[in-house]
């Protein structure tokens, strides 16, 4: 049995492709679940994500009661130092460089205590989070084989490709789609696709890649993938690769050669080619 | 700018309109505006000469750029108020004659022709009276208050073999004449709609200096002399529609209102019609008085692309995305396993393209002085510019149906009595 469902949420496109056995509820109870991530996430209309902001953005803290929104703090917690504090979701430009650093989570307490002004901006890694959620619903739902796609810079898969072994991706060149950046085969992991160039880098919502040891706009011509268990991780790597100076590269990429791919482009290059002229 | 700059920039102009217009789709499409380039230059004492009616805002813009061409001369200028005519006075020698009354002016002799920069209730009457005189008329647009009134002003310029030239700028201008080219080789694909707006933040209300009415500065607020946004604005933009899409409208629908600067005036400040044509091609026109944000603007949408003229950008449609994990389920489907693509930027909900698209060009210059070397070189011959009436008639018919439209509430359809040109 195959069956998919395809729908709106996380500002994007969200695909979900079951394979074989699994609950018929399977596919539903998932794509709830990335909807109450994207209602609890969401900075594009009220929600737990813009209570909280307008707190922070006062300067002043404020208890966390959503639970999807406390998970969501403890695993950024977690990422800001594991990506040597380049996955940043308070890098803002309005409010300099303090970012995350700025931000005492007591995860005890459930409270956020802010020095000054910030807000936060979950970007991809509410997709990675969102994903990491469904994925948990669709194995507790007994589902072995998956594919889940959040606007296709966002991929999980659940298990084996539904005729055995990997996963296999090709992800393309963002500026020239038709060429192959890196092959890829995926098992129960999730991979994430940063870019600064190409296709959509241009789109009305897509807020420009800040980067967080001084709140610059990332303008180079950069593409980055990064492979994990979690989905949230990939995430937060692919944009600390994406915004890392050479020496922090290095230690992101830790010799991890498989998982974790950075491709600089010439600045000449660097020009969208989908578009006329 | 010197002499030698405004030649070489002159000549620039041209030569674009020359080549926007090359080959024999735009011969057809937009004749009249290679007939204006290759008007040839006459000496001084040859130009045309053209007495001014209307010295206001407008009129002295006119006197400027005919004051650029090499074929006209402003002979005489006429204002029925003092400041405006004491204003165009300073545009032009002393030695050129002056007068308060048109007819007076016209019985004065000495000239070829007339420009009318009136309000749009004085256009027929004063060209009748410049017919009646043996003299050609250049006119601004709209027409007339009336499309019976238009209608007339064709008949009496056929009867009187004089020509009859309506001010269109946009006919003239390189930028569109370029974009009507391309979309005419077929860049956009087929054109199915055009959405045109001019939006403008402003409440349109002039103030009334001494020795003024307010009927007289704002005319274009009041019914009696004019149809506002439709005659004032919308007939620029229909005229743009009825090029690309090389017809006339067949009927109108539309609503108009009162809507914010409520301040005694009796013309909309908000309009919103659908001008359809044959095919179910389609006009959209918005035009309102308290909001810039959009501007003057009109998108040329076609299957292939969109042209915006005022921006002076061609838009290629995108093609649609494979899409690469449906392309998974077949592959499952069939026993066969194969990378999926994935990558780029994420996909985003279909919100308006920003891609910057590619520039049409040509678009510094003012083409009002090619109007007016055109209508020079018609006088001087005796014979219009191709085609040039023709788009000026239905342009103003088409805005006077919209006013119609909206203040009945019906769709109306296109007149079948117009006058054959």
């Amino acid at each position: 049995m195959a069956d998919v469902v395809r729908f709106a949420s996380m500002g994007t496109r969200v695909e979900l492709h079951r394979f074989g056995a699994g609950d018929d509820d399977a596919l539903t109870a998932a794509q709830r679940a990335i909807e109450a991530v994207d209602d609890a996430l969401t900075i594009h209309r009220p929600s737990a994500t813009t209570a909280l902001n307008e707190r922070l953005m006062a300067g002043q803290g404020a208890a966390i009661d959503d639970a999807l929104l406390f998970d969501a703090l403890v695993a950024i917690e977690e990422l800001h130092a594991l990506t040597l504090g380049l996955f940043d979701p308070a890098a803002d430009r309005r409010f300099g460089p303090a970012g995350w650093s700025g931000i005492a989570f007591d995860r005890n307490t459930a409270r956020i205590e802010v020095s000054q002004s910030v807000a936060l901006d979950f970007g991809g890694f509410g997709k990675g989070f969102a994903l990491d959620r469904a994925c948990a619903v669709l194995r507790a739902k007994g589902v072995v084989s998956a594919c889940l796609s959040a606007g296709e810079s966002s991929i999980a898969v659940v298990g084996e490709h539904p005729l055995g072994g990997g996963w296999p991706f090709a992800i393309a060149h963002p500026l020239r789609p038709d060429e192959i950046l890196v092959e890829l085969e995926l098992t129960d992991e999730s991979v994430s696709i940063s870019s600064t160039v190409g296709a959509g880098t241009n789109a009305p919502e897509r807020a420009a890649m800040i980067r967080p040891t001084d709140a610059s706009i990332v303008s180079a011509p950069r593409c980055t993938v990064a492979v994990d268990r979690l989905g949230a991780h990939a995430e937060a790597m692919s944009t600390a690769l994406l915004v890392a100076n050479e020496d922090r590269v290095e230690r992101l990429l830790n010799g991890d050669w498989t998982r974790r791919f950075l491709f600089d482009f010439p600045r000449g290059a660097a020009i969208p080619i989908n578009q006329p002229g | 700018m010197t002499d030698n700059d405004f030649d070489l920039s002159r000549r620039s102009f041209i030569d674009r309109v020359l080549m926007a217009t090359a080959g024999a789709g735009m011969a057809a499409a937009a004749p009249w505006a290679s007939a204006a380039a290759l008007a040839a230059p006459v000496a001084k004492g040859d130009r045309v000469r053209l007495g001014v009616i209307g010295t206001g805002d407008r009129g002295r813009g006119l006197i400027q750029n005919i004051a650029k061409t090499r074929n006209c001369t402003v002979a005489a200028i006429c204002d029925n108020f003092e400041l405006h005519l004491a204003k165009g006075r300073a545009l032009v020698d002393a030695s050129t004659r002056a007068f308060t009354d048109h007819r007076a002016m016209l019985d004065a002799g000495g000239l070829d022709a007339v420009v009318i920069a009136t309000p749009l209730d004085l256009h027929k009457l004063q060209s009748f009276d410049a017919f009646d005189a043996g003299l050609h008329v250049w006119c601004e647009k709209a027409m007339a208050r009336t499309i019976d009134d238009c209608g007339a002003m064709v008949k009496r310029s056929q009867d009187s073999g004089k020509v009859l030239q309506i001010g269109h700028q946009r006919m003239f201008k390189p930028t569109y004449l370029n974009a009507v080219r391309r979309a005419k080789e077929g860049e956009i694909g087929s054109l199915t709609q055009i959405r045109a707006s001019w939006h403008r933040q402003s409440s349109w209300r002039r103030p009334v200096p001494a020795g003024a009415t307010d009927r007289q500065i704002n005319w274009r607020l009041y019914r009696d002399s004019s149809a506002g946004l439709m005659t004032e604005l919308a007939t620029h933009q229909i005229q743009v529609s009825n090029l690309f899409f090389d017809a006339v409208p067949t009927r109108v629908m539309g609503s108009g209102s009162i809507c914010f600067w409520k301040d005694g005036r009796e013309v909309y400040d908000h309009v919103a019609l659908i001008y359809e044509y044959a095919g179910g091609r389609k006009l959209i026109y918005t035009s309102l008085l308290n909001n810039a944000r959009y501007g003057c603007e009109e998108q040329i949408q076609g299957s292939k692309g969109t042209i915006e003229p005022e921006l002076g950008r061609i838009y290629k449609e995108l093609p649609p995305k494979e899409l690469a994990l449906l392309r998974m389920q077949a592959d499952v489907a069939s026993g066969k396993k194969r990378a999926v693509p994935i990558g780029g930027a994420t996909w985003f909900a279909e919100l308006p393209v920003t891609t910057p698209g590619e520039p049409l060009g040509w678009g510094e210059y003012d083409e009002t002085m090619l109007q007016f070397e055109g209508f020079g070189e018609a006088v001087r011959t005796g014979k219009p510019l191709p085609g040039l009436l023709s788009q000026a008639y239905y342009a103003s018919v088409a805005s006077l149906l919209g006013e119609q439209a909206m203040d009945s509430g019906q769709i109306l359809a296109w007149p079948t009595s117009l006058v054959a040109i």
